[in-house]
């Protein structure tokens, strides 16, 4: 097997694993077998020989800051990734379902504006917040509940807005309607969820897996293993989205709207989409962007942690594709809405 | 025993996230603070694979499908093995000129002037004072009276442009590549060394240049003395 069969067939991945509920494929042993020993063939085979292979194929620039922006986004990922799926299983395996239907409001609405607070206490970027919604739905979380959390958790924490906080020194308002609009976007899309009724058929729900007859450690250990191995492969699409929107969309396309307040809201929000930056940093990025009117710079942060290209293949692959398509576009709309209505208000 | 696939995948990506913290290399990819979470998660994955791999060869084969399906791999899980192949054979170099260059020279209005008293201490005609490319692409902008007439050390690599114009340039990253913003000083005076080079220029502040979309610093250069790259070659 060469290496470009793999990456061959790997491209081809996303379609087949797109289907409604798939599961781990069982293997024979044989084939395991064989899967598992071409895969170590080939990897300690690229270690050794790899770049004495392909010397002089990747040389080309923009290849070469493809890579990069490609390596680097799934590597300061990873370790937000891992948290992810490390809190999410440990709630599979560890807290029992009645306790989630104890701490929140037995009633839907009510449940909702709990769930968006309770953001607050998950200090990561985006990539964690996937796993740990699904797992909520897992435990029995109504799922307008854990999408209110899955929308709040990256923009609001304390992480996230002490960087805000200094990246706009001075200017505690931004903080404030920063954390104020994501707060509302999540609330508000958690209602629309319930509101709309039929999200059930869209929504691809996380299966209860290993629910009983294991111990808790096989659980938590099963559970870690899939979701990271799921989320991981969808990261790697985000990331490679990411990056090539990175290297071809030139940046100077933003000076010639940056007049227009409408115009320069909707841009700034379509760049965020498009950058994918861990909400950690955005705010440092919409410091720079000075061109820009602040209203335009705060729909840049609203909507860069619950939308953006790594998100929406981290969602599809969680609560599948047919959730995404309409998800992505509701929570943009709704993003830049709040946006606009925050920015005339605070700022 | 069964062949565990998933459990392979899972060493070689926690592998490939630990050598990256331990070697340095990760200084191309992140921020230097993301040193100690990126070990961490590399040790987790390394921990829960073995385990994985433990607990297989605990369970009797013949039970070994109650509904524990995980050998066989998420088929998504596949393209986990793209980024190890990356940096196996592409080897990503750090974000350079072909990165700078997509971006524009021009230096954004700083949000809060930073405080520039070390210009007190240093009368004009003093020896070089070494200023990251970063300050130096914004102060020479914007704060042009308290640059005025005094001399510069800058270390950044070679961005050409057209004309013979260059550029000396550093990234500044907050977190990881993808919010990578390049700060770039117009070179005057000296022919451009080669793309990418690493150099350390000294040379009087100058007049910036106008464009279209803003100004850009400028820097009549006096000296350029190649160097090695840095350790950290952001900012």
């Amino acid at each position: 097997m060469t290496p470009a069969d793999v990456t061959d067939s790997a491209g081809t991945t996303p379609d087949s694993t797109l289907e409604p509920a798939p599961p781990p494929p069982e293997k024979e042993p044989a084939g395991s077998s064989i899967a598992f020993t071409a895969t170590l063939i080939l990897l300690v085979g690229l270690a050794l020989f790899g770049r004495r292979i392909f010397n002089g194929v990747f040389t080309d620039d923009g290849i070469r800051t493809w890579a990069t922006m490609f390596v680097g986004v799934t590597v300061q990922a990873m370790p937000f990734l891992v948290l992810g799926v490390l809190l999410s299983a440990a709630l599979t395996a560890f807290v029992p379902a009645s306790f989630f239907a104890k701490a929140l409001p037995k009633h839907p609405a009510l449940a909702v504006p709990v769930a968006s607070a309770s953001g607050v206490v998950l200090p990561g970027c985006e990539c964690a917040s996937v796993p740990v919604s699904a797992a909520l739905m897992n435990r029995g979380v109504t799922p307008a509940a854990a999408i209110a959390f899955l929308l709040s958790a990256p923009a609001i924490n304390p992480v996230v807005l002490a960087s805000t906080a200094v990246a706009f020194p001075g200017q505690p308002k931004v903080v404030v309607a920063r954390a104020v609009t994501s707060l509302g976007v999540s609330m508000i899309l958690g209602w629309l969820w319930l509101l709309t009724g039929k999200g059930g058929s869209w929504l691809k729900m996380p299966q209860n897996r290993h629910a009983d007859g294991t111990g808790k450690w096989d659980v938590f250990r099963s559970s870690m293993l899939h979701d990271f191995l799921h989320a991981g492969g969808f990261l790697v699409v985000g990331a490679a989205a990411a990056a090539t929107l990175n290297v071809v969309v030139p940046r100077s396309w933003l000076d010639h709207v940056a007049g227009n307040l409408l115009l320069s809201v909707l841009l700034l929000g379509l760049l965020a989409v498009l950058l994918a930056i861990c909400s950690e940093a955005d705010a440092f990025v919409a410091a720079s962007l000075t061109q820009f009117s602040l209203t335009a710079r705060l729909a840049f942060m609203v909507v860069g942690p619950i939308v953006d290209v790594k998100l929406i293949a981290l969602q599809a692959g969680t609560f599948g594709p047919r959730f995404a398509v309409r998800f992505a576009p509701a929570t943009f709309v709704v993003a830049v809405l709040a946006s606009l209505l925050v920015g005339w208000w605070l700022l | 025993m069964r062949r565990n696939v998933a459990g392979l995948v899972i060493v070689f990506v926690g592998a490939a996230v630990v050598q990256l913290a331990t070697s340095g290399t990760y200084l191309r990819y992140v921020k230097p603070g993301m040193r100690w979470m990126l070990l961490a998660a590399g040790l987790i994955l390394i921990v829960l694979a073995v385990a994985d791999v433990l607990a297989d060869t605990r369970r009797k084969p013949a039970s070994s499908d109650d509904g524990h399906g995980h050998h066989g791999l998420p088929r998504a899980a596949w393209l986990l093995l793209i980024p190890i192949f990356a940096l196996l054979v592409v080897d990503p170099p750090a974000l350079g000129a072909d990165a700078a260059q997509r971006q524009s020279p021009v230096a954004a209005k700083p949000a809060d002037p930073k405080s520039n008293s070390w210009l007190a201490n240093n009368s004009q005609g003093a020896a070089p004072v070494e200023l990251a490319v970063r300050d130096y692409a914004v102060w020479a902008v914007w704060e042009k009276e308290s640059m005025k007439g005094r001399a510069f050390q800058l270390t950044g690599f070679v961005t050409p442009a057209k004309n013979g114009t260059w550029y000396v340039t550093r990234i500044g990253l907050t977190c990881c590549v993808a919010d990578g913003t390049a700060f770039m000083v117009e070179a005057r005076g000296q022919t451009a060394p080669p793309k990418n080079q690493w150099v350390t220029v000294t040379g009087q502040w100058a007049e910036p240049t106008k464009r279209t979309d803003g100004d850009v610093a400028a820097l009549t250069v006096e000296t350029v003395k190649p160097v090695t790259a840095p350790a950290n070659p952001y900012e």
